[in-house]
């Protein structure tokens, strides 16, 4: 039932791009560009590297239909199962921090719409990504599949464990926000490895949190930025 | 009589609804937006006055059928219009970034309004167009008023909470049946068989409630193999635990934790998480709950005795024993939830630990501070970022009697020799409630016989939390070298004391917390936030611990909107002065402006009336919503505060309005009754406020007695003026009557929300003494209404 469902989202998204390749994208490709203007105006981003993918990464095409027209607007979006596509800026920062190289392989927990893990992916090796929700992975795993991500690897599970048999991983991203930094992630960062995630208590200015994995495993942290996610499930 | 039972019993049908419509839109959305979405609905009551003075020519001609049609179609009209209101597409947390929410919002509340208005018709009818006589008429308003508020109380107990709208619907149905005899010009018969949409929503099934997606029982809800393994519903709220395999949670944990986290489920109120149950692992308790900062004070006192205030599902307590208690004390102002988790949830949690006697005490934590001689090793005040602090059910108001000046000074009143007071919560960017905290110990401390409070008060921070320590006696270095010790295993760090320029972080963001908390210690340095926030200690006659904003840094905050995050703004108290604005904007627009106009060109006394009933408008909601907020910290607990409070004023002044007629002239009027308010409000409140810490410690009887003895005779005189003016209008102007049951309804609102207002920035006394003010206003202009 999964797979025909999958198959007919693909076919779907497999028509819809190409009617935006066609038309509808060019339309958008203005509101990315001003997408990354406001990055810089607003927010002072100069990480060229992420504003040269951001411009690139089509974001509309990860958000659902009926709210396509807010994809570039300086807020999150709702994308279903009450998870929210973050703030493009949030996108930005989240992967600027992380001093994503070529060689690196990345693990992100919560896939959600998988605009994060497509960013992510023109920085580096591999994408390891997983998510909960069974609707929200295979709509994002179908959606990067179209759009040609091949080092992107999706699962749906409990991001909270990590990906074990990859791991471990040169960076962790988690895109939802939780109250503790699950130890099973921590284990499965290499030495020298960063992670970021945004922590705090349900409702409240919730903190970007940096951690760095000394060579030594000992674990270095900072709060980098106040934020607002949607919260990390049973987390 | 008919006319007067059908007024009683929709008057209790319609503070029934609104009573419950809270907890209903508390449990679907957040606490904040209900007093707007609540206020905004009740505008509906000065609709009504709108209308009926639009179409008051048309009413005239049958005054009885309309009343009589009112009533029937109030009585669907409760349930009918919430559950259409559930198929509106309307999420408050939409309304921050998307346009298109509002007309979404506005309908919803339009939706919600429609009780309102045709209950309100249904006592504006009969008090313009002389149905009755005007005394009994509004006393059996306030009558029902009363008993809908003390019936609402039991009803959250025995009826689900997708149920209690069953309650206004089946007192409407009575009191549609009090009006098929009455002469409307319309078959009996067919009135008859309209009670039946009442009696057939009766029986359907309640519409089912789901929260919004983004609140926290709606997340856990959508996990994978979630499911709720026990409920329960009361006063307080509506208690839901869900178990998930995928729930890991353990705000604060330290990184050094390598172990697992046993499989847990989450008891959510209303919606929102307020406690853990981690599934017990073959008789040893959870590991990792030694590994939070909280765990400090057991790090520097052995084997205590500990008071919990609060209950946090069994996880509070299985701390305490994990890190060595000897004996646990927990303070649950809610029996449904400690009962639940006590009772409902022992099967799961396998019951408290052998190790330690636990006791868990249901009554307000004031109370018991207050009431009980003993003394404890450690007191905690866990979390207090968390919804814990905040009043029960309907925690719209946010009182947090436990976080002021007060409450702290009863918490180390009952500390043993080297007890300590502990508190924890999350550390905010720019930091807010930590600073607060610690700024209204130090306070409290220093108001003693403590000279500078610095050595007495250790903090310590995770990487998103923090611990502090407080005793009356200084700490000892060997004491501060055990805290020291515990953040080196844990990965935390100690912020106070400072070590000298050596333990200053490079780091901007942990400078800023070391500097903050310097500032709320020792008064060094620039307050932080860049004085965005108020941080003064609260105190018992403005209990709001977790109100930050300064009203003066309303434009800064306007400015930094869009370039950094929304969760800057305190949204909550936003959403009340939105409430007041929006408010008063529907009173002017739609009342003021049309029929003062209308009237000035009849005759001089428009703007008299209106200033006249607007005064009793707001006056009323100030004094007796002062009154109920007070009552929260003398009863223990918020519904049974409104329920005394709103129960209370409706029959005091029920009864006054049935006395009204009796009167002599409006000399009586302009001597007696409205200085007899203004005294009698302000002395009420003052005695109650002033012999609140011997109340505290009293019996629920005499707590009760007292409370009610405080508003009573207030209250009696309170329900005078309304009735008293109207009888005035209707020798005079009859045709004014409509308009000042309107602007009496729009200006309660008003009252609502001014009151909240009032209570957070003034405090109480100075707002019951402003709610005086006005009664003296209208006094001043009662003899005008004559002319």
């Amino acid at each position: 039932m999964t797979r025909i469902r999958n198959l007919v989202c693909l076919l779907l998204l497999s028509l819809t791009a190409g009617t935006n390749a066609a038309g509808a994208e060019d339309s958008y490709l203005a509101d990315r560009l001003g997408m990354a203007r406001v990055l810089v105006d607003r927010y002072d981003f100069r990480d060229a590297k992420v504003l040269s993918v951001m411009r690139e990464v089509p974001r509309h095409l990860f958000i659902p239909r009926g709210y396509q027209s807010q994809a570039y607007a300086d807020h999150p979006v709702p994308i279903g199962e009450g998870q929210t596509i973050s703030q493009p800026y949030i996108v930005a920062f989240m992967t600027e921090i992380l001093r994503l190289k070529p060689t690196d392989r990345v693990l992100e927990v919560g896939t959600g719409s998988g605009y994060q893990a497509a960013v992510a992916s023109k920085l580096v090796s591999e994408v390891y990504t997983i998510e909960i929700f069974e609707s929200l992975a295979s709509t994002a795993a179908s959606a990067l599949s179209s759009l040609g991500f091949r080092n992107v690897f999706t699962r749906r599970g409990d991001g909270y464990y990590g990906w074990k048999e990859k791991a471990p991983f040169d960076a962790i991203i988690v895109t939802c926000a939780g109250a503790h930094i699950p130890p099973p992630l921590l284990r499965q960062l290499k030495n020298g490895g960063r992670m970021v995630m945004p922590v705090g208590g349900p409702f409240l200015a919730q903190n970007l949190v940096f951690i760095e994995k000394e060579s030594d495993g000992s674990l270095k942290q900072r709060n980098v930025l106040p934020v607002s996610f949607v919260r990390l499930l049973g987390h | 009589m008919g006319i007067l039972a059908a007024i009683f019993l929709l008057s209790a049908a319609a503070i029934a609804y609104e009573i419950f419509l809270i907890r209903l839109l508390s449990f679907r959305f957040w606490p904040h937006f209900v007093p707007l979405i609540v206020s905004q609905a009740m505008l509906g009551l000065g609709a009504s006055g709108v209308a009926i003075q639009l179409l008051r020519r048309r009413i005239a001609s049958n005054p009885g059928g309309v009343f009589a049609w009112l009533v029937l179609l109030a009585a669907p009209s409760f349930d009918l219009f919430f559950r259409v209101s559930l198929f509106i597409p309307f999420d408050p947390f939409l309304l921050l970034w998307r346009m298109s929410a509002w007309p979404s919002f506005a309908l919803f509340f339009l939706l919600l309004s429609v009780p309102f208005f045709l209950a309100g018709g249904a006592v504006g009818v009969p008090l313009s167009f002389g149905i009755g006589r005007t005394g009994p008429v509004y006393a059996a308003s306030f009558a029902g008023t009363a008993a809908g508020a003390i019936l609402a109380l039991p009803s959250f107990s025995f009826l689900p909470t997708e149920s209690l709208l069953r309650v206004p619907t089946a007192l409407g149905i009575a009191a549609g049946a009090c009006v098929l005899t009455f002469p409307s010009g319309c078959p009996r018969l067919s009135r008859a068989s309209f009670l039946a949409v009442p009696a057939l929503l009766l029986l359907v099934s309640p519409a089912p409630l789901s929260p919004s997606p983004y609140k926290d029982l709606a997340a856990a809800l959508r996990l994978p193999g979630s499911r709720v393994i026990a409920s329960r519903f009361g006063p307080s709220a509506d208690y839901r635990t869900v178990f998930a395999p995928a729930l890991h949670i353990a705000p604060g944990l330290a990184f050094t934790f390598d172990g697992e986290i046993p499989p847990q489920a989450a008891v959510f109120a209303d919606g929102e998480a307020r406690g853990i149950v981690p599934v017990p692992q073959k008789g040893v308790l959870p590991d990792y709950l030694r590994f939070f900062p909280a765990a400090l004070p057991y790090r520097l006192v052995t084997r205590p005795a500990v008071l919990q205030l609060g209950l946090r599902g069994t996880e509070g307590v299985l701390a305490a024993a994990g890190n060595g208690a000897s004996s646990v004390t927990v303070i649950e102002p809610s029996e449904e939830y400690a009962r639940l988790v006590a009772e409902d949830l022992l099967p799961f949690s396998g019951g408290w630990p052998d190790s330690v006697p636990v006791e868990i005490v249901t009554e307000g934590a004031r109370n018991f501070l207050a009431r009980d001689p003993r003394r404890f090793d450690i007191i905690e005040f866990a979390d207090i970022s968390s919804g814990t602090f905040s009043s029960l059910g309907i925690h719209a108001t946010g009182e947090t009697f436990l976080a002021t000046r007060e409450g702290i000074r009863a918490s180390l009143s009952r500390l043993g020799d080297n007890g300590v007071l502990a508190v924890s919560g999350w550390l905010k960017v720019p930091p807010r409630e930590s600073v607060k905290i610690l700024r209204t110990i130090r306070d409290e401390l220093e108001n003693g016989e403590v000279a500078l409070a610095g050595d007495r008060v250790l903090v310590i921070r995770g990487w998103g939390s923090f611990a502090a320590v407080a005793r009356k006696e200084p700490f000892a270095p060997p004491e501060v070298e055990r805290a020291r010790r515990f953040c080196g295993e844990m990965g935390f760090a100690v912020v106070w004391p400072r070590e000298g320029g050596a333990g200053l972080s490079t780091d901007p963001g942990e400078r800023a917390v070391q500097d903050a908390i310097e500032w709320a210690l020792a008064g060094k340095g620039r307050p932080p936030g860049k004085a965005l926030f108020d941080l003064r200690p609260a105190t018992d006659d403005s209990p709001y611990f977790h109100r930050f904003l300064d009203l003066r840094s309303i434009p800064e905050f306007r400015r930094i909107l869009g370039s950094q995050w929304a969760p800057f703004m305190e949204w909550g108290v936003m959403f009340l002065l939105l409430s007041l604005a929006v408010s008063v904007l529907f009173a002017l627009i739609f009342l003021l402006l049309p029929p003062v106009l209308a009237l000035r060109r009849k005759g001089e006394g428009g703007l008299s009336l209106a200033a006249y009933f607007s005064c009793l408008g707001v006056g009323y909601m100030l004094v007796e919503l002062t009154f109920l907020k007070i009552g929260i910290l003398v009863l223990g607990d918020t519904i049974r505060a409104a329920t005394a409070a709103i129960g209370g004023f409706a029959l005091f002044s029920g009864a006054g309005s049935a006395l009204s007629g009796r009167l002599g002239p409006g000399k009586t009027m302009g001597r007696m009754i409205f200085p007899g308010i203004a005294l009698l409000s302000i002395a009420g409140f003052l005695c109650l406020s002033l012999s609140s810490p011997i109340l505290l410690a009293s019996g629920k009887f005499w707590q009760a007695s007292a409370f009610i003895a405080s508003i009573a005779p207030a209250a009696f005189l309170m329900g005078i003026p309304f009735p008293a003016a109207i009888s005035m209008l209707s020798r005079a102007d009859s045709t004014a009557i409509p308009l000042a049951w309107g602007v009496n309804g729009f200006f309660s609102v008003c009252g609502a929300s001014l009151a909240s207002v009032g209570a957070l920035w003034w405090g109480f006394r100075l707002t019951v003494f402003f709610g005086a003010l006005l009664y003296l206003l209208a006094g001043a202009l009662f003899p005008r209404l004559a002319r």
